[in-house]
């Protein structure tokens, strides 16, 4: 075998089998309830990866488009009874097509004045949230009591729920990791190295912005979907201005540019809170601690943008090394 | 990367909860209690906890169980995923036979879903949001609904003559169920509601919601905030002159509020659970324990329902005893009847809702005196 294929069904094993076997061998809710989590803020550090990390551009209202997908999957749940098989791609869809909509006047827009943009845009949408209280029932919150009703199973156990959503979040994650390992991802790449130099090469540099924000946008939509189903009940409060934060926190220190590193900052943000809820209030301290520690020593991340590409390279092998020698392309 | 974290970290969590697994005979009866203690609620989870303690150092004390009872406190930081992932925690511990908490509605109610689902009995001390006790028989509230808060008000201004009133409060769940309780009685009543308006808390400059209320010309004001809104609105009301009666609700109900806005909170009146100048043995032996912790500081409306709160469910373990299950616990906990607490007298109705009398007061020379 392959070390190529190694990898990846290393990987497909570690998710599918050793991590279900480990909470199934403990049996307890609360292992569960942080494995799925991870599970979405992996998916939401992932998509805000192809935004922020690969295309260069800073976003600061992320979480209002999970917001979105959450609301949108809640409220067709609990409202018009239309369970989760269309309501997931029913909630990325309302995100995207949201997304669309705001990109249209802000995408020209560049550097701090994109970020700008984008904290109003994540502030309104927050805002429509708890405002609009005919539709979204504002701060009361949507109760979503049906369960993951997937493709006419219903899920109800607890390992059941695992794998639909670490499939789901596998799944997205494996698109966004092609995508970014494309020749795609490196026109998005080459609009953040010097966007006007990508122009000059004739990307389309609006469109491409637009794209990647609405894609973006589509996988935090999914990731909120998840949300609302796994929890049953969700509020304008879940998706404020320091979700986005966070989310931007587990992007930068696992390293910009590098979707290794979204998974891993999602999991160490998500994660070690958890292991320190021993220690006490000033847990918060110690998270705040290894997170200084982090941009301060490792300023690329912890699994930086440099070796990500090395990773993908080897992983995705013949694709990278298409020439009439079998010579490798790309950087070593 | 993944496996070694994912499983180190796994493994780590398991070694922590592996040791609560064996427990003696004589084992401290245990009820969780999930608050924040960090971020931007932190101030008010705190105080709860200061006050369960009170409250369980005198119960363990007083020898009313030959075992003694445990609290296990975890942090939730007003974060729903922070509640949840705790509700999941306390559920999977065996030991825990009932669990207090949270103190938004939002965060208690995401929790909510957990208990519902593994039957465990929730008692939030705040809880207000008019679905929360309504999830299932496991939920509880100790604290008044504004359906109740709102009629004992609207029946005061009817009875004062008055006829228009402009309705404020601000734009969470408690403020929309404040609106919803006092409108709907006032309006059965022949009142008119001449002005309705939510404001996002925090709000530094109500002078334009003043200034809209002065033009509608209502004979009272019924208001929905917190202490911190409330000085503010009370301090801009006295600035811009406006000299319109304001009626609020027991959560503006705290020393601050008159230390914040000074002279401008004279002539606030406003219904309370809990005044800690009343003269009660209970209220007085709280009041004490609690300046003798805090600098002299007289305890607000919250510390008080999360003290009887904790004494309620300790009541509900002595009458289970020493059959003391999950199950036990929530029949025990239905079962409280004219619980004497320092915030008036306990029952609950057959959906969890709390049967409370209600305390009119008002605000002179700078002090909260009960209105007879």
């Amino acid at each position: 075998m392959s070390k190529q294929l190694l990898t990846k069904v290393g990987m497909v094993v570690l998710l599918f089998v050793v991590v279900p076997a480990v909470l199934m061998a403990f049996d307890r809710g609360y292992f569960y309830q942080i494995a799925t989590i991870a599970a979405v803020f992996v998916l939401l550090a992932a998509s805000l990866h192809l935004v922020t990390g690969v295309a260069g551009l800073l976003h600061l209202g992320h979480a209002a488009f999970y917001g979105i997908g959450a609301y949108v999957a809640a409220l067709l749940g609990s409202e018009l009874e239309i369970g989760f098989t269309l309501g997931l791609p029913a909630a990325g869809l309302a995100a995207a097509f949201v997304a669309f909509l705001v990109a249209l006047p802000t995408m020209r827009l560049i550097s701090i004045y994109f970020a700008v943009a984008t904290l109003a845009i994540g502030q309104m949408l927050y805002l429509i949230f708890l405002n609009w209280v005919s539709v979204t029932k504002g701060p009361n919150g949507v109760l979503l009591f049906s369960g993951i009703d997937f493709f006419g199973f219903d899920i109800e156990s607890e390992i059941g729920i695992y794998y639909v959503v670490t499939a789901i979040m596998a799944l997205s994650v494996v698109v966004l990791y092609r995508l970014t390992n494309s020749y795609y991802g490196n026109a998005l790449r080459s609009l953040r190295e010097d966007d006007q130099c990508a122009a000059a090469m004739g990307i389309n540099v609006t469109v491409l912005k637009m794209q990647a924000f609405v894609i973006s946008a589509f996988f935090a939509g999914l990731a909120g979907a998840l949300w609302a189903y796994t929890t049953g009940y969700i509020s304008p409060n879940d998706f404020n201005f320091s979700q986005s934060i966070l989310v931007l926190a587990m992007v930068v220190v696992g390293g910009l540019g590098s979707l290794p590193g979204a998974v891993i900052g999602a999991l160490l943000l998500i994660l070690l809170p958890e292991v320190l809820r021993d220690v006490g209030d000033t847990r918060n301290i110690f998270v705040g601690l290894v997170m200084f520690g982090a941009i301060l020593f490792l300023p690329k991340g912890l699994f930086g943008e440099v070796s990500a590409l090395r990773f993908a390279r080897r992983i995705l092998g013949s694709g990278w090394s298409g020439s009439a020698d079998n010579r490798e392309v790309g950087w070593e | 990367m993944i496996l070694s974290r994912r499983l180190t970290v796994s493994l780590a969590l398991a070694a922590t909860v592996a040791p609560l697994a064996g427990w003696a005979q004589d084992a401290p009866i245990v009820i969780g209690y999930q608050l924040p203690l960090t971020g931007n609620t932190a101030q008010y989870g705190q105080d709860f906890k200061s006050a369960a303690e009170i409250a369980l150092e005198k119960f363990n004390a007083s020898g009313a169980l030959p075992v003694p009872v445990e609290i296990i406190y975890e942090d939730s930081r007003s974060d729903a995923k922070e509640g949840v992932t705790i509700a999941r925690k306390f559920v999977d511990n065996d030991d825990i036979v009932a669990v207090l908490g949270d103190f938004t509605s939002t965060v208690s109610m995401a929790a909510a879903q957990v208990y519902k689902k593994a039957g465990v009995v929730q008692l939030s001390q705040t809880a207000s949001h008019p679905d929360f006790a309504k999830i299932s028989e496991w939920q509880f509230r100790n604290i008044t609904t504004q359906d109740q808060e709102g009629a004992v008000n609207a029946e005061w201004m009817h009875e004062k003559g008055i006829e228009k009133v402009a309705v404020i409060a601000e734009q969470t769940d408690w403020g929309q169920s404040v609106v919803k309780g006092f409108t709907t009685p006032f309006k059965d009543m022949g009142g008119e509601v001449v002005f309705e308006e939510f404001f996002n808390r925090g709000l530094a400059d109500f002078r334009s919601i003043i200034t809209k209320i002065d033009e509608t010309n209502p004979d009272a004001v019924y208001t929905g905030f917190f202490y911190e809104d409330g000085a503010q609105f009370l301090k801009q009301m006295e600035q811009l002159g406006v000299d319109i009666p304001v009626y609020s609700t027991s959560a503006a109900y705290n020393d601050k509020l008159i230390e914040l806005s000074g002279e401008a909170a004279d002539g606030l009146f406003l219904t309370a659970t809990f005044l800690p100048t009343r003269e009660d043995a209970g209220v007085q032996e709280f009041v004490e324990e609690w300046k003798s912790l805090h600098d002299g500081a007289a305890p607000g409306q919250f510390p008080a329902q999360a003290y009887d709160a904790v004494n309620i469910m300790l009541e509900a373990v002595v009458r289970a005893y020493p059959d003391v299950t999950r199950e036990s616990m929530r029949e025990a906990v239905a079962a409280t009847t004219d619980f004497p607490g320092v915030t008036g007298n306990t029952s609950f109705d057959e959906n969890g809702e709390p049967l409370k009398e209600l305390t009119k007061a008002t605000v002179e020379n700078g002090e909260f005196v009960e209105v007879k």
